[in-house]
């Protein structure tokens, strides 16, 4: 919306826009599948405490449902970091006028990423020094950056 | 980026017609992609009739090279051929059929899409490399900028800017094929 509204006073505007309209796209995509991964570890979760099968095959397929689970959130925090960074470029050259709004969705973003990051140490039982976490982290970290800088300039 | 596939349409077919291999192979790997989306996507072939309308449309391009009028009139040519052989392929015979105008509309409803689709791929050809792997990294891979910059070594802070720049270039190129295609109509 703020590149889209800066179109006279910033030239790139409508190819911030445009990367903001994938993003978008892209989360979409990402909420539906990481609800269908998150319904795939459950059941597979629900096999294993439940005890049915070839036990050997069972653990492996949990382990590959949980793997898939815990890809999906972390798309989704590198997402959180590209929106936060998107809206801070927006914030700083679009139209001052909507400069709170570049903010204000740098901060969701950045909220976002940072709630992936704690879902992934808490849900999947990622230790510190997993690489899966330090990813989420990064991310978080990123967001954040992206979100101060851009609410600083308002204050 | 090839000698061969920088040359138009024109340059291309006069090099066909004067029997260069090399150009005939670009002109099918120019119009191959598009000759198959206007099967799939505008007439909803199955991959199999589309493969037989794909040899077929370009054996007959081949043979009959020497009547295309306007050398630069090449894609709309490949798509009159590639539709009336879409529609031979729907109504089940080898043999050329007068065009119904129903399976006509049918079969051109996503025309545009497709023809915006393949003017939007050849502007991004007129494009740097670094534009056209970027872009193509971010829109097409679905990639981060964090996954761009690491593989790019370009600073993180950058990527979204340098799109941006891209796209804009892009949108200048097919602004500058609009108005040349307008001017060329008056």
């Amino acid at each position: 919306m703020v590149a889209r509204c800066s179109g006279d006073s910033w030239e790139d505007a409508s190819g911030v826009a445009a990367q903001a309209i994938a993003i978008r796209e892209r989360a979409a995509q990402l909420a539906r599948a990481d609800a269908e991964a998150w319904e795939k570890a459950l059941t597979a979760l629900r096999g294993a405490v439940t005890g049915e099968g070839d036990t050997a095959r069972r653990s492996f397929d949990l382990e590959q449902k949980l793997e898939r689970a815990a890809a999906v959130p972390l798309e989704i925090g590198e997402l959180g970091a590209d929106a936060a960074a998107l809206a801070a470029l927006a914030g700083e050259l679009g139209d001052a006028a909507y400069r709170a709004d570049a903010a204000a969705a740098a901060a969701l973003a950045a909220g976002g990423a940072r709630a992936v990051a704690h879902l992934v140490e808490v849900n999947l039982g990622v230790r510190k020094g997993d690489e899966r976490l330090a990813r989420a982290r990064a991310s978080e970290q990123a967001a954040t950056d992206a979100a101060e800088r851009v609410l600083e300039s308002i204050r | 980026m090839n000698q061969l596939s920088t040359l138009t349409d024109a340059e291309l077919v006069q090099r066909c017609r004067a029997g260069d291999s090399d150009a005939w192979g670009e002109l099918v790997e120019r119009y191959s992609r598009y000759v198959y989306a206007i099967c799939v996507r505008g007439f909803r072939l199955s991959e199999e009739d589309a493969d037989d309308v794909f040899q077929d449309v370009f054996t007959r391009a081949f043979m009959r090279l020497e009547t295309l009028r306007d050398d630069s009139a090449l894609r709309p040519w490949i798509a009159q051929l590639t539709r009336r052989r879409c529609l031979d392929a729907i109504s089940g015979g080898g043999r050329e059929q007068p065009i119904d105008e129903t399976s006509t509309e049918v079969g051109t409803a996503g025309m545009e899409e497709i023809d915006e689709a393949f003017a939007v791929r050849e502007a991004i050809a007129t494009l740097s490399d670094a534009c056209q792997e970027i872009l193509d990294r971010f829109f097409a891979q679905d990639q981060s900028y964090r996954t761009i910059s690491d593989e790019l070594d370009i600073p993180a802070g950058t990527i979204a800017s340098r799109i941006a720049r891209c796209l804009r270039k892009l949108r200048d190129e097919l602004e500058g094929r609009n108005d040349a295609s307008e001017g060329s109509r008056d």
